[in-house]
């Protein structure tokens, strides 16, 4: 009976435990009073540390916009840049990060199961909140990205017009990608792709490492390459800075058009005055500007179609496309060596069909979604060439709000700006 | 006449577009807001990265794809369901000769299993952490011809909570999932 009854719990926990809970070994009867050592595991504090973050970020962000609206000073943003660094960066290892909290916010619309935590949100939202009051205070030193850049940039080499406005559409195919692939649960290549994470972790990818060393290279001679031409937030923030309710001055008396602060401005935000020389007939101009916008349809389309056709090329990239190419090419042609995917794949009973259905609602997802995406390119790149079109005229130097990321290093520069107190009077 | 009725409008153009896109930013932010500020409710709190022992195949790649150089990933040791055997196939090498602790018949490469008798025939493993990095041999050595009380977890003080974890998107058993707070561990035995 007693034998009968081992072998029915032997069965039952075979039953219930599930195939890798093996129990090949009876548990050993101690006879000198062995005790099973007590084994617990670290669980550090992270609520609190993400209180910290959210508090440090809020309270940084807030000491920007004082220094740069209220008191016009780039001392405490260089103290801001040293302590994000510091915390956000190299104690915090970067994340989350603001930057690739756009992916989670995306995947939380696109996907009901998905749950997206609190502090990503809020790291997601503060910033542009504060965008949208006071310009982009975050990327000015909370943002150890940009505080990185900002730090070791020495000289200002200014890029031609040219090679701004081409690079300056990278951020925005970048966001597109990120979005596409992050709503699809392909990958998050914002995070996968950081150039700097590396260097605040002390060790990461090499290829990755040295492309962020390249940047910050790049950095010491022209201002913040990643956040102009790469950072798919800044393109984000952006937008939200270009209609802000507060808006950065250069100084707070009249403009002498003296070009000093153009010449300080590392991300080439401060336009200088221009007087268009073609004379255009007011209705002509905006004839011009409907016949755009007329053709920007036109660019929508054909890029929604071209980017809807590469589709199961971009799918390549999901997991579960990759495993079914991985396993048809095994049924086809089999292997004795296969690979751990391949081997994961059969050890968990090698169901092709259930593996078919799931890839068919990733490629329809990839249609669907690469349409959207498709789409959304075609508008930034017909927004950009209408954008080059226009000419505004100007009379005194203004800053661009969109591009400013309020380093503050203008002011200094300003002569209307009486920093050393000369109280010169001009007698 | 038309030009007088466009000078009396009460604003310029330019500031009613400025207007219209700070209008438009505004309710942009509050939108997303609000959209997703119901899913907090319905949602649990914080998530922690954890492995799934029952699903791990032991492939190696937390050892290879974690972020970190060294991996947050280390083997764990579930004592209760350990055999205490002498012939360990966590510890020794499938086809080992001598049952000593010469390099060549030891499965660890790093030598981060530490051994001790107890009593005939037991022996007690245990994994020195600071020099595991979870290539998971012994964990294979030790599901495939043990109890498989040796499996491999994710240290949540080394983890650094990646918004998106670089093993679990290469894991091919897909074992790698965020649990909630409450659940710090998923552990075996």
């Amino acid at each position: 009976m007693k034998r009968i009854n081992t072998l029915l719990a032997t069965l039952f926990l075979a039953a219930t435990s599930g195939a890798q809970n093996l129990n090949r070994f009876p548990k050993p009867d101690f006879e000198s009073g062995y005790q099973y050592p007590d084994t617990h595991y670290a669980l550090p504090n992270e609520q609190l540390w993400l209180y910290i973050d959210i508090f440090l970020l809020v309270a940084l962000m807030s000491y920007v916009a004082w220094a740069i609206l209220k008191k016009q000073r780039r001392k405490p943003i260089i103290w801001v840049s040293f302590l994000s660094i510091a915390y956000f960066g190299f104690f915090r290892s970067g994340c989350v990060c603001s930057i690739g909290s756009i992916q989670n916010v995306a995947l939380a619309f696109a996907d009901s199961a998905y749950i997206i935590p609190v502090s990503v949100f809020l790291f997601f939202m503060l910033p542009i909140a504060f965008a949208f009051l006071f310009g982009r205070v975050f990327c000015a030193g909370v943002c150890p990205f940009g505080a990185l850049q900002e730090l070791v940039n020495i000289r200002n080499y200014r890029l031609s017009r040219a090679v701004t406005a081409v690079l300056g559409v990278i951020p925005w195919l970048y966001l597109i990608f990120a979005l596409l692939y992050a709503v699809t649960r392909t990958s998050f290549i914002i995070c996968l792709y950081d150039p700097f994470i590396g260097i605040f972790r002390l060790g990461g990818d090499f290829g990755l490492i040295v492309f962020g060393s390249l940047l910050l290279l790049a950095a010491i001679f022209t201002g913040r390459p990643f956040c102009r031409f790469l950072c798919p937030y800044g393109a984000l923030l952006s937008l939200f800075s270009k209609v802000s309710i507060w808006k950065i001055q250069i100084t707070k008396k009249d403009c002498i058009n003296c070009d000093l602060c153009h010449n300080a401005c590392p991300v080439d935000a401060i336009k200088s005055p221009y007087e268009n020389k073609v004379k255009e007939e007011r209705m002509q101009g905006v004839k011009r500007l409907l016949m755009y916008f007329l053709f920007l349809p036109l660019i929508v389309i054909t890029s929604a179609f071209v980017l809807r056709q590469f589709s199961p090329q971009l799918s390549k990239a999901h997991k579960d496309v990759k495993l079914y190419d991985m396993v048809m090419e095994q049924e086809r042609n089999p292997q004795d060596l296969i690979s751990v995917e391949l081997e994961a794949f059969y050890i968990d009973g090698g169901n092709i069909e259930a593996l078919q259905e799931k890839v068919r609602v990733v490629k329809q997802e990839f249609e669907f979604f690469g349409t959207i995406a498709g789409a959304l390119i075609g508008l930034v790149l017909g927004l950009s060439l209408i954008n080059l079109s226009l000419k505004r005229s100007r009379k005194t130097y203004e800053i661009e709000h969109g591009d400013c990321v309020a380093c503050g290093r203008c002011f200094s520069y300003c002569p209307q700006n009486d920093f050393l107190n000369l109280k010169y009077t001009g007698k | 006449m038309k030009k007088e009725t466009l000078h009396k409008s009460p604003i310029e153009r330019r500031k009613f577009v400025k207007m219209l896109g700070s209008a438009i930013a505004g309710g942009t932010i509050l939108a997303t807001t609000g959209v997703l500020f119901s899913k907090f409710r319905t949602g649990e709190e914080t998530h922690y990265w954890q492995i799934d022992p029952q699903k791990c195949t032991q492939c190696g790649k937390c050892e290879t794809d974690c972020v970190l150089t060294v991996s947050a990933v280390k083997c764990f040791h579930a004592n209760k369901i350990c055999g205490y055997c002498d012939l360990c196939g966590g510890y020794y090498r499938s086809n080992v000769k001598e049952l000593n602790t010469a390099a060549e018949n030891l499965m660890c490469p790093t030598g981060a299993i530490q051994r001790k008798f107890v009593e005939d025939p037991y022996f007690e493993y245990k994994i020195d952490e600071d020099l595991c990095n979870a290539c998971a041999k012994c964990v294979k050595g030790c599901t495939s011809f043990g109890n498989g009380s040796l499996y491999l977890q994710i240290k949540r003080d080394l983890c650094v909570d990646c918004n998106e974890c670089q093993i679990a998107k290469v894991c091919p058993s897909n074992a790698i999932t965020r649990v909630p707070l409450a659940q710090a561990y998923k552990l075996k035995g």
